[in-house]
């Protein structure tokens, strides 16, 4: 394998680029998670085998991609170069794909994406909308390149940032300078400006003469969230390189990566990635023949959403409990076995090449406010987030800072499904907060967010419709929270108890008057009093429904009543005798045999039996089941 | 230095300092639970937490452990602070409402009733409110890592190692006494004492000290007794080249600070037995051996102690590898550094005056510092051959064989073999300190310093400046030193490491509290009130009785309490010469010479006939104090006052030496 200099970076690429153009096409087949869980692997191969057994191997190439990013279509193949996008499929589509696609030149229409049932097919990837308003930065290789191949992710651009800079002989302060003036903040929740870590880090570790850490947060907890595990799996070296541009800008020579261990495809990539830049010569004692020493290793998390809080990540990664400490003193000067430590998470480390080589000037103008004087003026440059729950697009979306949510909700992610009508979006994770469709206009950026009493925090958003009870919903992150709890402290892990049981009795309907004022009192008491992040912000979700939809916790207290019919103590499933046709559908589904009935006859629900699951409600085909 | 304001006070303090301590400093009263001057703050229980203001910015902190570093001003009765202590509180007695603390605590923020029902809620008054106290006594205090916290957010506990009582548990009971709810019980100690609460709480101020006070004081738990060669060197007290000299200044290097630097290896209880409290043993690990019959190995040696680098320093070698080396290969052979350095010194400096050569050291070269020699020689006298089976003789032995065989000038031996009663001296030079010639002298089992350590008393903090005052030490010392050797206990932590308060008491030497402080541990052991004096005189009583043993053994009388002139004074003219000043001031002051009048031997001589005649009348003195005869004989009637009169064959033995009353 070659040895990548300074001198022989742009050779590489043009190499490896030549090979690339010289197939007639390219198959990017998805193997994220995603795609790999509804079967895109096994696609791959029987396509492969039709490629080989047609003796088309010569002109076709299948890659084995990261997200694509579109999820909720999976598995997904774009063939390049024309960009033509194919959606959910499967194994016995393979011989009708190549045969007209690649022997007749007739791409397949009913494999294409349509916005809806019986609207035309969209052929090409960038035309679909979910994909049109989106702008990569961090993504930039989702879906484009092979992560388990340098080579491939060297054609895509990747190390030029770092090439530019060794070979400009850019000084540390220049390129902490360069990352200030981009405007970055921190992508994995606390926005706090990369370039001022940077630059403390550097700082400190001048003042005391102690060799500093980078570390890369790959912790990702949030349910829901998985932004930073796409980003590893798809384009492995973009991390790898910000990190080194991380090392030469504060002077380490040790990086680490804490990842959690339910992270399989991402690790393994990650692993792979990192022993080829080692043998390529990008990591080690002699980078890029620059002389530079930097390597990195890699520190398995067992999954607690804690360990993504900096101090107990640090101690987890020491060999300790993962409990957080009070940050009076900044892991930036006494982190990672005490030295100073650069802790940013996957997001962003990926997106430094891209400042470096396109310049500060370029992130800066993408996003919204003024960050030429600070980079707390405003919000640059993207944001990754992944769009779950009552919407149409799921998936994995980049879009410029600013954006607004209704553009992210209705454009990008195609709107609610079954013709329901949108609720709230829970933006920032489990402790992030919940904003309701009036809110909708709100740009996305840090600061908007917190303002309206949520916050970015990771990227997370979850969309919820109608059908969603928001004490029932603050109920279950509180839940979720009281779990991931490291109980060090009293507020989070007595005040997440006290919350979650006030919670419970309001869903049962034996609310109080008070309460409401108890949960103020006890989220303000856990916001002030908690020593990290997980507790200051676990309350976030109670507080920010209780801004929002107080009127749906005065009707579960005040009239035992749940709005949304979604709390099983305050509802009772009824048939509706005038429009049961008795045709039996709801029978079978339920689960505790609990609707009786003859056939053509209207049919009852024993509430006695009734478990309030819901299903009855689905399964009904003539609208005949009744929520009370 | 920083101010910090409360509500009606301000104080000025280092940057760094907590608010916690910022506000005791001020007289400002912060309600704190799992707050503990002995452990590093941990920010758990919230309870501290205040409003301040830094500039602009409003916030909530918690005081143990927030780090003034700018102007602040803390509101410990504002409206944020109030609410968030309430809450907390609030939270906490519905969990836990029977418990004493937190009912006080609650009450105070004026909380009354939970607003909502716990479900874990715990009736105990005695139950774990998770302020990690323990934890952290066992962790951060004691080293002991037995305790631990187990499971997470809800479901977190106290706990133990799989949830038994842990084999390393060594009962120290620290965490029973920090835990502020009660809620730690002690299994019974199987040795069945009278009152095992007693004896905890006397081990528990132990603990404390060693937690609070080690660090300011000997650092024990860091290096052990290997600091002392740092104090012995300024002192003048480190013995180099057979005592000769009490300081080098290659000294550093077998110095403390450089062995915690480079060599030590340990942040874990090294101790002689698991419940220590002190745990001063050190260890070097990975080291690796360079001769004999373990080269090349690589091996832990325990130490070096004190004694093992002064011995070092006695032989002229200051390296600190060697140290470590004869370190391991003493305690693999079973031979005792002090007697070995000891033994080597003294043929080190036979070999410098011609006594001995090569040849009759089988080749060897040993002048002072010749560390390769010295080590082949320890490694002969394990094996038992060529020159090691003379050195292993001791000195006592080979004084004989030397002035027999090689017709050496037996006074001259007699002066510079640093040995009483055959045993060979520790590391400590004795010169200007009268009472400790006395120690090593009349200690029983020879020239030992663990009978009585008197130096500092006597010459650095002149204490005990007349023969009485001596005498009177000589007593109550070795007694109370003899008391330990009685019970199986280790002196250390009787003086190594003294209260905050010893310099305030009368005696402070005697460090009364920890007198008091074994009282106790004796109470609680056997039912049995006792009183200081009481100690001293059970060991009085096996004192005697080992003294009279020695002399039925031919051991126990004035001529035995000989001392090598080395150990009191300079022998020879190059000794004399290299503390010239204070030896001229000594004949001028104390004897009333003109030493500039006289020539290098006249005051060679005059000193010697001065401190001879001093040791001859502190023997004196202290035999008085004892209540033994002239001849340093237990009377009849000290036989009797100890009980030791119904001894079988006392009264002919003492009678046999002419001792009739």
């Amino acid at each position: 394998m070659p040895k990548v200099t300074i001198e022989n970076l742009s050779a590489i690429a043009a190499e490896a680029q030549e090979k690339h153009a010289a197939y007639k096409s390219i198959l990017l087949v998805c193997a994220g998670t995603g795609c790999v869980s509804s079967g895109s692997l096994s696609f791959r191969d029987v396509l492969q085998k039709e490629i080989d057994n047609r003796e088309l191997s010569s002109e076709l190439k299948v890659v084995a991609t990261g997200c694509n990013g579109f999820c909720a279509h999976g598995p997904i193949c774009v063939v390049q170069p024309e960009g033509i996008f194919y959606q959910h499929l499967k194994a016995r589509h393979v011989p009708e794909l190549i045969e007209q696609h690649f022997v007749q030149g007739k791409p397949v229409e009913h494999l294409m994406y349509r916005a809806a049932k019986g609207e035309r097919a969209i052929p090409l990837e960038k035309d679909i909308q979910f994909f049109a308003k989106q702008q990569t930065i961090a993504l930039r290789n989702r879906g484009r390149l092979d992560p388990e191949d340098i080579a491939d992710a060297i054609r895509r651009g990747a190390y030029q940032g770092l090439q530019k800079v060794l070979a400009e002989g850019i000084k540390a302060e220049a390129l902490i300078d360069l990352i200030l003036r981009s405007g970055i903040r921190g992508r994995g929740g606390g926005g706090f400006p990369t370039g001022i870590k940077w630059q403390t880090c550097r700082q400190a570790s001048l003042e005391r003469k102690e060799t500093a850490y980078v570390v890369c947060n790959g912790d990702e907890g949030d349910p829901g969230a998985f932004m930073d595990r796409s980003i590893v799996e798809a384009d492995p070296h973009a991390v790898i390189e910000g990190m080194i541009l991380g090392a030469l800008a504060v002077g380490a020579q040790e990086g680490l990566v804490y990842i959690r261990k339910e992270y399989p495809l991402a690790l393994q990539r990650l692993y792979k990635a990192i022993d080829q830049a080692r043998e390529w010569g990008l990591l080690g004692d002699d980078l890029m023949g620059s002389g530079m020493k930097f390597d990195i290793q890699v520190h398995q998390g067992a999954g607690a959403f804690v360990c993504g809080e900096s101090t107990a990540l640090m101690a987890s990664m020491e060999g300790r409990a993962g409990e957080p400490r009070a940050k009076y003193v900044h892991t930036v000067e006494y982190g990672f076995r005490n030295a100073p430590t650069v802790l940013n998470n996957v997001e962003t480390w990926a997106s430094i090449p891209p400042i470096v080589s396109k310049g500060a000037e370029w992130f800066a103008a993408i996003g919204v406010g003024d960050v030429s004087q600070s980079p707390w003026g405003g919000s640059s440059g993207t944001k990754v987030f992944s769009l779950v729950g009552n919407v149409c697009n799921t998936g994995l979306v980049e879009v410029p800072m600013g954006i607004s949510l209704r553009e992210i909700v209705y454009d990008i992610g195609g709107g609610i499904p079954n013709g329901r009508k949108l609720k709230a979006i829970q933006s920032g994770g489990p402790s992030g907060g919940c904003l309701p469709e009036s809110q909708l206009d709100l740009a996305v950026d840090f600061d908007t967010l917190q303002e309206a009493g949520s916050m970015m925090g990771s990227g997370g958003l979850i969309v919820m419709d109608d059908r969603t009870c928001m004490v029932d919903v603050a109920r279950y992150f509180i839940s979720f929270l009281m779990d991931e709890s490291c109980g060090k402290c009293t507020p989070c892990r007595e005040g997440l108890v006290a919350v979650h049981e006030v919670l419970t009795r309001i869903t049962e309907g034996k609310g109080r008057r008070e309460d409401l004022d108890l949960l103020e009192d006890l989220g303000a008491a856990m916001k002030e009093g908690s020593l990290c992040g997980l507790g200051q912000s676990a309350v976030n979700p109670v507080l920010s429904t209780l801004r929002y939809f107080r009127e749906e916790y005065e009707a579960h207290i005040n009239d035992g009543r749940c709005p949304a019919g979604a709390c099983k103590a305050l509802i009772r499933y009824t048939i509706d005798t005038e429009t049961c046709n008795g045709c039996g559908a709801c029978v079978k589904p339920c689960p505790t045999a609990a609707i009786t009935g003859k056939l053509k006859q209207v049919h009852i629900i024993d509430q006695e039996a009734c478990i309030q699951c819901g299903t009855c409600l689905d399964a009904c085909n003539f609208d005949a089941v009744r929520v009370e | 230095m920083i101010e910090v304001s409360f509500e009606d006070k301000k104080i000025e303090v280092e940057p760094g300092t907590t608010l916690v301590d910022a506000a005791k400093a001020a007289g400002v009263y912060i309600t704190t639970l799992c707050h503990n001057e002995q452990l590093e703050p941990y920010g758990a229980c919230r309870i501290c937490s205040v409003e301040i203001a830094e500039g602009e910015r409003r916030r909530v902190v918690t005081a143990c452990n927030y780090p003034v570093h700018k102007p602040v001003t803390v509101f410990t009765k504002s409206e944020r602070t109030l609410r968030t202590r309430r809450v907390i509180l609030e939270m906490m007695l519905a969990r836990w409402p029977k418990v004493k603390v937190i009912q006080n605590m609650a009450k105070l923020a004026g909380v009354e009733e939970p607003r909502f029902a716990h479900p874990d809620r715990n009736e105990s008054e005695n139950a774990c409110i998770l302020c990690g106290l323990c934890v952290r006594i066992c962790k951060e205090g004691l080293w002991h890592n037995v305790l631990a916290f187990e499971g997470r957010g809800p479901t977190r506990k106290v706990t133990q190692p799989f949830g038994e009582i842990s084999p390393e548990c060594t009962g120290c009971s620290a965490c029973a006494d920090i835990c502020p709810t009660g809620a730690i019980t002690m299994v019974d100690d199987p040795n069945h004492p009278a009152d095992p609460a007693r004896i905890r709480k006397a081990g528990q101020v132990v603990t404390r000290e060693m937690i609070l006070l080690d660090h300011q004081q000997a650092l024990m738990r860091i290096v052990g007794t290997a600091h002392l060669v740092e104090i012995m060197n300024d002192y003048d007290l480190l013995p180099v080249n057979n005592y000769k000299f009490g300081d080098h200044p290659d000294a550093e290097k077998i110095s403390s600070p450089h062995f915690r630097k480079k060599y030590f290896t340990q942040g874990v209880p090294d101790a002689c037995y698991l419940g220590c409290n002190m745990a001063c043993t050190k260890a070097v690990e990975g080291f690796e051996l360079k001769t004999g019959p373990d080269q090349g190995k690589f091996v832990v040696v325990d130490g070096p102690e004190y004694e093992t680098l002064g011995g070092s320093s006695n032989m002229g070698i200051f390296d600190p590898e060697w140290v470590i080396e004869m370190n391991y290969y003493c305690d693999t052979y079973g031979i005792d550094t002090i007697s070995y350095a000891t033994a080597m010194a003294f043929v080190m400096e036979c070999y410098e005056a011609g006594v001995l050569n090569q040849e009759r050291t089988g080749g060897l070269e040993l002048p002072f510092g010749a560390a390769d020699a010295a080590i082949e020689v320890l490694h002969q006298m394990a094996e038992g051959e060529g020159f090691g089976l003379t050195v292993g003789l001791g000195i006592r032995r080979m004084k004989k064989l030397f002035a027999e065989k090689y017709d050496a000038d037996a006074a001259f031996l007699q002066d510079i073999g640093m040995e009483a009663k055959g045993l060979e001296y520790s590391e400590y030079v004795t010169k200007e300190s009268l009472a400790q010639q006395g120690g090593y002298g009349i200690a029983l089992k020879g020239a030992q310093h663990d009978e009585a350590w008197l130096i500092f008393m006597d010459m650095v903090n002149k204490q005990i400046p007349s023969f009485e005052d001596k005498a009177e030490a000589l007593h109550y010392f070795p007694m109370w030193r003899t008391w330990f050797g009685l019970n199986g206990l280790c002196k250390l932590p009787w003086n190594d490491v003294e209260p905050e308060d010893n310099g305030e008491v009368d005696e402070p030497a005697k460090v009364p509290k920890h007198v008091d402080g074994y009282c106790n541990l004796v109470a609680g052991m056997t039912g049995k009130e006792v009183k200081p004096a009481d100690l001293i005189l059970q060991s009085e009583r096996v004192y005697n009785f080992q003294r009279i043993f020695n002399l039925k053994m031919g051991f126990g009388k004035r001529e035995h309490d000989v001392i090598p002139y080395r150990s009191a004074g300079p022998v020879t003219e190059e000794e004399y010469q290299s503390r010239a000043e204070r030896y001229d001031g000594q004949l001028k002051e104390e004897q009333g010479l003109d030493p500039a009048a006289m020539s290098l031997a006249e005051k060679v001589a005059a000193t010697r006939q001065w401190r001879e005649d001093r040791y001859q009348k502190l023997l004196d003195a202290v035999y008085k104090r004892r209540g033994w005869t002239a001849d340093g004989i237990p009377t009849l009637a000290t036989a009797k006052r100890l009980g030791l009169d119904q001894m079988e064959g006392l009264t002919e033995l003492l009678a046999a030496h002419g001792v009739k009353e």
